[in-house]
């Protein structure tokens, strides 16, 4: 492991923490098993609900009848989506498509007269315990008119069975992003190339399924929700419109979150739902999702039908490129914006002048999408990463080569993309030859070489992946800053309160690293407190790589102010100036006379105990809260009418080995290696730990993780022993290195680390896999290389006469 | 909950018996959880396939989602609560703290009865022996990568332990927490 040393930033106090492997805060809690989780959380007097969900795709709702259900006992009440519109008001998208131009549809906690997707909530049951209230389901009788079901974008978008009164057709929105003279790019190209891959149906699946408990308070009138949640002022905000109670009213409650990945993003109707229940039955109501409802959630189906134009050298001078992204039924989360993601955020990292890229975001009647890690990006680095491949094919040249020779070059930052992104720095030529040398590249050649003579079909995949990270949209509460309050209290120990959420990532621990290095106290005395708009500023959450960027960037902002605050009481206790002070760890002293010191704490003592004397130069309480807005987003559009939505743009290059046996379709992932840049690092370990998270999520969804539904819209991949993801076993040891180029535009000079990984390990592995079989003939455009996908792709190439 | 139907079953948990009232349909999982309070056992698919809720049952690994309390009657069961002693972790539990085997920590308390088990099982597995060891259990955070890491620290520190056994004064599992500044 090697770790550049980066350039010192501005005013910066001398770093202790940051930068350095400190251990989760808290960890003890988790390894003793006394993290709290929703399900968890016990309430006097709680109530469970159950959900009643669509057996069918695409039905009109001709009746509801919940009466057996309540004659049972333990049943304290049972209702039905007519029942429920009395009761709450529609679920506001997260990001309504509408802003943007699209179509949008209402959405509601319970179907109301039709349902567009298997798996909708049409009634729900409250009893005394989940079996309960489970079992109760089954005494409801609802009467269903199905409906034609279409489950693939119809051809052209347009027609087919129509999910929505008062659409013309199921496409949400359909967006062009194009760039320079793409025709004759492709008049003049001294080669072209066109191809297809499609992106199979996936999800994310952390291992916490979603859980909420709703808390009336009769007296104060008032709701206290706990959720396994992203993003808690958000979430209030919808919870405010679906219920029509002032935000006020409403305090929401992360308590630690098993993993999100996207998937604990809001709008999902059961967070209005169980609300409702309490209310209405002014009791505490829960309801924990089970592993297969978690399931209905999806993400990430699209197709790319993409022509290249490229000449003799490998230079990439066109592309255009056909995406039409199936996002299943309109839900109010995030999920349709992925697609648009992954159309603004092509060619990535590679000088394309001449691009075409449209994206049609099509309503079908699979179950709705959620955010997904990599929040559509990961669909632009695999297919980009195929397509830089199939030039490297066609041309007989080293992929390596045509990803050098089609980088933006390290003094072209900051860059501006066909799609107006402005990506700040980065040296992507020496990631690259740093990948190489990890892994000892031109040996695998050599032992690809031998093991063909054998017969035995070895890959090696190249990928390189630009991930843009901590965006703001505009007009949604998806925000590219974020809040923090720091006080410290008379004993010189320090509270931090942050906007963002931690679903394990360990932004808690890096955010306190960063205030005890500003403040100068030890990581000990730093508590830090998230996830609960009752105690927290208002905050956006996670999401995005977001955490250490704004988080961070607020939390540091804040903890300036209490530093300026004590040095000011200390240069007149200790008779100097504040600029000759030095703060260490809960020690202030003079630089000049390290014997003068004064603890931390004495200071902070005497800025609330002597207020009309020595610190009366200071307004006493050692507390701010400071927003940090990033550089570089700008939403005024350019003179094109592009808008900058991200701060910044971490990078990395993923090389996999495989082999696949030709018989069987089977991949075996050998050795897996990764260079990651995600600029200023707060804390190795645990950039590592998502970088080696994301690759497993990305290695699953190139081999084996799909989302398969039957003809009538069931979803048959409901449990881990069909839904594929990978274990222990599947996985060889990661090889990692980081690389480290600061973004010039964010405070500390982070980029955001998480969410890259599972586009670029994706395409790693998919450009290993086309590259073992090369010898048969073999492109593999269906994902995931699943052994039936791989026989048939192999079975394909035979039948046309192997290789090309 | 019906009369008619409770049995009355003892369990011995983390070496404390706990006589419980339950349906004969009550899943281990929910007598730890609920009846117990014990909720450091998590459910992540209640089918018997994440490996979240793995406790130990006289010793072996079982997924308690998929076991009757009314089955676990007369068994010593240990769960994640049961590892440490007081105040000084299990020496797998430090471990993974220390190596960040955990993010989310959903997981983390049925990987550490896995773990416990297969050093139990095999003192010094090597990684391969520990990666199939655990592929019993889900984990989407981690990539398993720091995971393995921990149970091979963990494996080396008991190697230790064994090595220094004729020394009485040595107290190897205070020193793994000294070591990381507990």
């Amino acid at each position: 492991m090697t770790i550049e040393v980066e350039r010192a930033p501005r005013e910066a106090p001398r770093r202790r923490y940051v930068g350095s492997r400190q251990k989760k805060l808290k960890g003890d809690l988790f390894v003793r098993g006394k993290a709290r989780y929703v399900a968890d959380i016990e309430l006097p007097g709680m109530l469970h609900a159950a959900v009643l969900r669509s057996p069918h795709a695409h039905a009109h709702v001709k009746s509801v009848d919940v009466s057996r259900a309540l004659e049972i006992s333990d049943v304290v009440a049972a209702v039905s989506g007519e029942d429920a519109r009395e009761l709450t008001g529609p679920v506001p998208h997260f990001i309504d498509p509408a802003v943007f131009g699209g179509k949008t549809a209402e959405v509601r906690c319970l179907a109301v007269e039709k349902v567009v997707y298997a798996g909708q909530p049409v009634a729900a049951v409250v009893a005394a315990s989940r079996n309960d209230a489970e079992a109760a389901l089954d005494a409801i009788a609802v009467e269903y008119e199905p409906l034609e079901v279409g489950l693939e974008p119809a051809a052209g978008t347009q027609g087919g069975t129509l999910l929505y009164e008062g659409w013309e057709d199921n496409t949400i929105i359909h967006i062009p992003f194009v760039e320079g003279d793409v025709e004759a790019a492709f008049a003049e190209a001294e080669h072209t190339l066109e191809d297809e891959v499609r992106i199979q149906r996936y999800t994310t699946a952390p291992i916490e399924t979603r859980g909420y408990v709703a808390d009336w308070d009769t007296s104060a009138e008032s709701l206290t929700f706990y959720g396994a949640c992203q993003n808690p002022h958000p979430l209030r905000w919808v919870l405010s419109h679906a219920l029509g109670l002032p935000e006020g009213k409403i305090r929401i409650v992360a308590p630690h979150v098993g993993g999100g990945f996207g998937l604990k993003m809001h709008g999902h109707p059961e967070e209005a739902l169980v609300c409702m229940l309490s209310r209405m039955l002014e009791r505490p109501v829960r309801w924990i999702e089970d592993r297969r409802e978690t399931f209905l959630i999806g993400g990430r189906e699209q197709t790319h039908t993409f022509k290249v134009a490229f000449d003799d050298e490998g230079r990439i001078t066109g592309l255009r490129n056909n995406i039409v992204a199936n996002v299943g039924a309109l839900g109010a989360p995030p999920g349709w914006g992925m697609a648009f993601l992954t159309a603004l955020s092509f060619p990535t990292g590679y000088r394309i002048p001449n691009q075409d890229v449209q994206v049609s975001i099509v309503a079908t009647n699979k179950g709705p999408w959620n955010a997904s890690r990599g929040y559509g990006k990961e669909a632009t680095n695999l297919v980009m990463e195929r397509i830089v491949d199939l030039v490297a094919q066609k041309l007989r040249m080293a992929p390596a080569e045509v990803r050098r020779r089609n980088f933006i070059n390290k003094d072209e930052f900051p860059y501006k993309t066909n799609a107006g992104l402005n990506i700040d720095s980065g040296d992507y030529h020496g990631a690259l030859d740093k990948a190489l040398a990890m892994m000892g590249y031109d040996d695998l050649r050599a032992e690809q070489e031998r093991l063909r003579a054998e017969g035995r079909y070895l890959g090696i995949g190249l990928a390189f992946e630009l991930t843009p990270e901590g965006g703001d949209i505009p007009g949604t509460l998806v925000a590219g800053f974020d809040t923090t309050t720091v006080k410290m209290d008379p004993q010189g120990k320090v509270t931090v309160l942050t906007g963002v959420t931690t679903p394990g990532g360990g932004n808690e621990t890096g955010i306190a690293q960063i205030v005890a290095d500003e403040v100068g106290v030890s990581l000990e005395d730093v508590t830090v407190i998230q996830g609960d708009t009752g105690l927290c500023p208002y905050g956006f959450g996670n999401y995005s790589g977001r955490s250490m960027l704004v988080g961070g960037g607020s939390a540091a902002l804040a903890a300036r102010d209490i530093r300026e605050k004590l040095a000011k009481v200390a240069a007149a206790m200790l008779e100097t100036e504040p600029e000759n002070l030095e703060f260490g760890e809960g020690v202030i002293s003079r630089r000049d006379n390290p014997d003068a010191s004064l603890p931390t704490e004495t200071v902070a003592y005497s800025v609330l105990t002597l207020a009309f004397a020595t610190a009366a130069m200071v307004e006493p309480t050692l507390e701010s809260t400071r927003v940090y807005k990033p550089d570089n987003i700008t939403h005024i559009p350019d003179e094109k009418g592009r808008i900058q939505p991200y701060p910044s743009y971490s990078s990395a290059v993923h090389l996999a080995v495989v082999e696949v046996d030709a018989e069987t379709g089977v991949v075996d992932l050998k050795r897996f290696g990764v260079v990651h840049d995600c600029g200023t690092i707060i804390n190795p370990t645990f950039v590592e730990g998502q970088m080696q998270g994301a690759v497993a999520m990305g290695v699953g969804a190139a081999l084996s993780e799909e989302l398969i539904y039957d003809d009538e819209g069931n979803l048959l991949t409901d449990r881990f022993k069909t839904y594929l993801m990978p274990r222990a076993g599947d996985l060889p040891s990661f090889e990692m290195e980081h690389q480290v180029t600061p973004s010039p535009f964010t405070l500390l000079g982070a980029k955001g680390a998480g969410e890259a990984g599972v586009g670029g390990s994706q395409a790693a592995v998919a450009n290993a896999v086309n590259d073992a079989l090369a010898p048969l003939g073999v492109t593999l455009r269906q994902m995931p290389l699943s052994p039936p996908n791989v026989l048939r792709a192999i079975r394909e190439a035979a039948e046309k006469g192997g290789v090309s | 909950m019906h009369q008619e139907d409770i049995v009355i079953v003892t369990l011995k948990v983390n070496g404390v018996e706990r006589p419980l009232a339950v349906e004969p349909r009550r899943l281990l999982c929910d007598a730890l959880r609920e009846d117990l309070g014990l909720t450091g056992t998590n459910l992540g698919c209640e089918q018997g396939v994440c490996g979240s809720c793995t406790v130990l049952v006289d010793g072996e690994s079982v997924r308690s989602c998929l076991m009757f309390a009314v089955q676990a009657g007369g068994c010593e069961i240990t769960t994640v609560e049961g590892l440490a002693s007081g105040e000084t972790l299990h020496p797998l539990q430090a471990a993974f703290w220390e190596k960040q085997a955990l993010q989310c920590g959903f997981c983390t308390p049925g990987f550490l009865m896995a773990g416990v088990e297969l050093l139990r099982r095999n003192p010094e597995p090597d990684e391969a022996g520990v990666r199939a060891a655990l592929a019993g259990n889900t984990c989407r955070c981690t990539g398993y990568e720091h995971i393995v890491d921990a149970v091979l620290a963990a494996a080396d520190g008991a190697a230790r332990e064994r090595t220094f056994a004729e020394e009485p004064e040595v107290d190897v599992a205070a020193e793994v927490v000294a070591r990381e500044g507990r």
